[in-house]
């Protein structure tokens, strides 16, 4: 790719034609990386300054356009209030209580599964294997209407546990900590049991101290399967004490009226805080995704 | 030795809890839904359900409605499936180049990976609409034609893959750049001394060492794509003229909202073993060169 600009008699001396070619391509990237850049944040930074402006000027400077559309000018923070009063801070409570339990419950559950996959052979070791395979296979969306025949039958429609336990055990998961478990010291754990300690005790206070990486992820891939969810609460959770933050964003709109800046001003909170709580673990999450998929 | 008699029910006490809870809560409810599709509906309450073998199917196949969906489906899957990839794999190349400042640029590419989906659709639903939306804005601005966006047959489909790649091309490029990152350097450096240009390098070096990644990535996002449903409900529910009626949306149509649940069974059983027909395939022409 030869740049225009550049006068033919440049090229008698190489090395400057080198060196400015370089420099073009050197722009050329960094033009490239500028580009995606701003294409991925378009719709947050509109989205930003529109929650961060009043109702009737929400779509003010996007039709017609104008660079005002990512600048909050009319500044306010009507929008925000307006949700905090209906119960968002409710709702951010409740998925935030949804998100840590079930990390903590689902993270025992399916590391312990993993351990015992990738450290024990016993009878039947293939088969329980299978069933998580299978499981990883159909995917939980074609099986929600039995699902919650089921929750609706144990009378369950309406409670903590319906949001909660089908969400414990995750095949993926524990697809993860078994490939992470293969990898750990034999002689840590031998010297723990000659010690006479448990195996529960080796897992507590010899395994878990040194699967930081792997606990970070899974405790991210857990929050956020709570966190993201939508459909399901719907279906299950429908009263207003057990309003999870996806619902909360949709009752901005209502049926005689939408509040756009108040599903906007939801929608941001709901995308920064797993942004925030992910960005600082983002290697640890690549690193323990990539070791699952290897096989 | 000694110690293999006295642990033997260590380890299913470690998967006893896992196993059970993906039991009830994921294949029993498979099972119950492969069931459904062969029983028809219980003429009154609490009457017992008539087997009908595979007479829903034949229902279904006579359907038009699930045809045209199947047709949609089908449309869409092939575009948004190679597209997804492709980017992704591009956009992992791009953020993995070795330039100053890339680490600032891979954490904003990366950002839309934290984003649910239902915020993505929320937010890019105001973005495209016709009458008021910041993409027309744009394009009036720029002099070009504005776009009905959602409210055509014709555009809907393309829509809904530019609104879902936002999040989705920045998701499987994780793995990517994950993959990338462990090439060993060895293996490029000597391609080099060959003599290898940078294109040579990514189709004989990157490529081949990825294929695994691109597999996984390819049946995964097979899987999430098939299985769309929550852009579909608050986007379109299925239209204009049905021209976004997905598969998985019809089953919600006939399972939620029209009380269908046999025909509604009998659909996510088909869709399930097409998924698998498509996995094996996938598996088939990706592997063969190993």
């Amino acid at each position: 790719m030869i740049p225009i600009g550049i006068p033919e008699t440049k090229n008698k001396k190489g090395r400057r034609n080198l060196f400015s070619l370089k420099t073009m391509l050197t722009i050329f990237r960094y033009v490239l990386l500028i580009v995606i850049a701003i294409l991925v944040l378009l719709p947050l930074l509109w989205g930003i300054s529109a929650s961060f402006s009043p109702l009737e000027k929400t779509y003010e400077y996007a039709y017609p356009f104008s660079w005002k559309a990512f600048f909050p000018v009319d500044f306010t923070l009507e929008a925000y209030q307006a949700i905090f009063e209906r119960g968002f801070g409710r709702s951010l409570i409740n998925t935030f209580m949804l998100g840590i339990t079930t990390v903590m419950i689902g993270g025992f559950i399916c590391t312990t599964a993993g351990f015992a996959f990738a450290r024990f052979d016993f009878p039947g070791k293939s088969l329980l294997f299978f069933v998580v395979l299978l499981t990883f296979t159909i995917p939980g969306d074609l099986t929600v209407i039995p699902r919650f025949i089921m929750i609706k039958d144990w009378g369950w429609i309406n409670t903590w546990q319906a949001l909660i336990v089908p969400l414990l055990a995750n095949s993926f998961i524990i697809f993860m900590s078994s490939q992470f478990f293969k990898d750990f010291p034999q002689e840590l754990v031998d010297a723990a049991r000659v010690d006479g300690a448990t195996w529960l005790r080796v897992y507590f206070s010899v395994v878990l101290p040194v699967s930081k990486p792997l606990l970070i992820s899974l405790g991210l891939i857990l929050f956020l399967s709570q966190w993201d969810s939508y459909f399901w609460p719907l279906l299950v959770a429908p009263d207003q004490q057990f309003r999870v933050v996806q619902l909360a964003i949709t009752e901005s709109v209502q049926e005689y009226q939408t509040f756009w800046n108040e599903l906007l001003a939801g929608s941001m909170l709901a995308a920064f805080i797993p942004i925030v709580l992910l960005l600082p673990f983002q290697r640890y999450f690549i690193n323990a995704v990539v070791g699952a998929v290897k096989e | 030795m000694k110690n293999r008699k006295k642990i033997s029910a260590v380890p299913y006490l470690f998967l006893a809890p896992a196993i059970i809870l993906l039991v009830i809560f994921n294949l029993i409810p498979a099972i119950a839904t492969f069931k459904q599709s062969l029983f028809a509906e219980a003429a009154r309450r609490g009457a017992d359900p008539i087997f009908v073998g595979f007479e829903n199917f034949l229902r279904i196949f006579q359907d038009p409605v699930f045809w045209k969906s199947a047709k949609v489906t089908l449309f869409f899957s092939l575009i948004v499936n190679p597209l997804q990839t492709v980017f992704a794999l591009g956009l992992a190349l791009i953020a993995t180049q070795k330039v100053k400042g890339i680490g600032f640029f891979r954490s904003i590419y990366l950002l839309p990976v934290a984003v649910s989906i239902n915020v993505v659709v929320v937010v890019w639903g105001l973005m495209v609409d016709p009458n008021a939306g910041l993409l027309n804005g744009i394009l009036k601005q720029i002099g070009l034609m504005e776009q009905p966006f959602l409210t055509s047959p014709q555009q809907v489909l393309n829509t809904i893959i530019m609104i879902i790649s936002w999040k989705g091309v920045p998701y499987w490029a994780l793995f990517f750049i994950a993959a990338l990152q462990a090439i060993p350097v060895s293996a490029v450096e000597a391609a080099i001394i060959d003599g290898a240009n940078k294109w040579q390098l990514l189709i004989r070096i990157t490529i081949p060492i990825l294929r695994p990644i691109i597999l996984f990535v390819l049946v995964a996002d097979t899987i999430v794509n098939f299985t769309l449903f929550v852009p579909i409900q608050l986007l379109t529910q299925g239209g204009p003229q049905l021209a976004s009626n997905l598969v998985m949306y019809e089953t919600y149509r006939r399972g939620f909202i029209y009380g269908d649940l046999g025909s509604s069974s009998v659909m996510l059983t088909i869709m399930f073993f097409v998924i698998l027909i498509v996995i094996g395939l996938q598996n088939l022409v990706l592997r063969e060169k190993n």
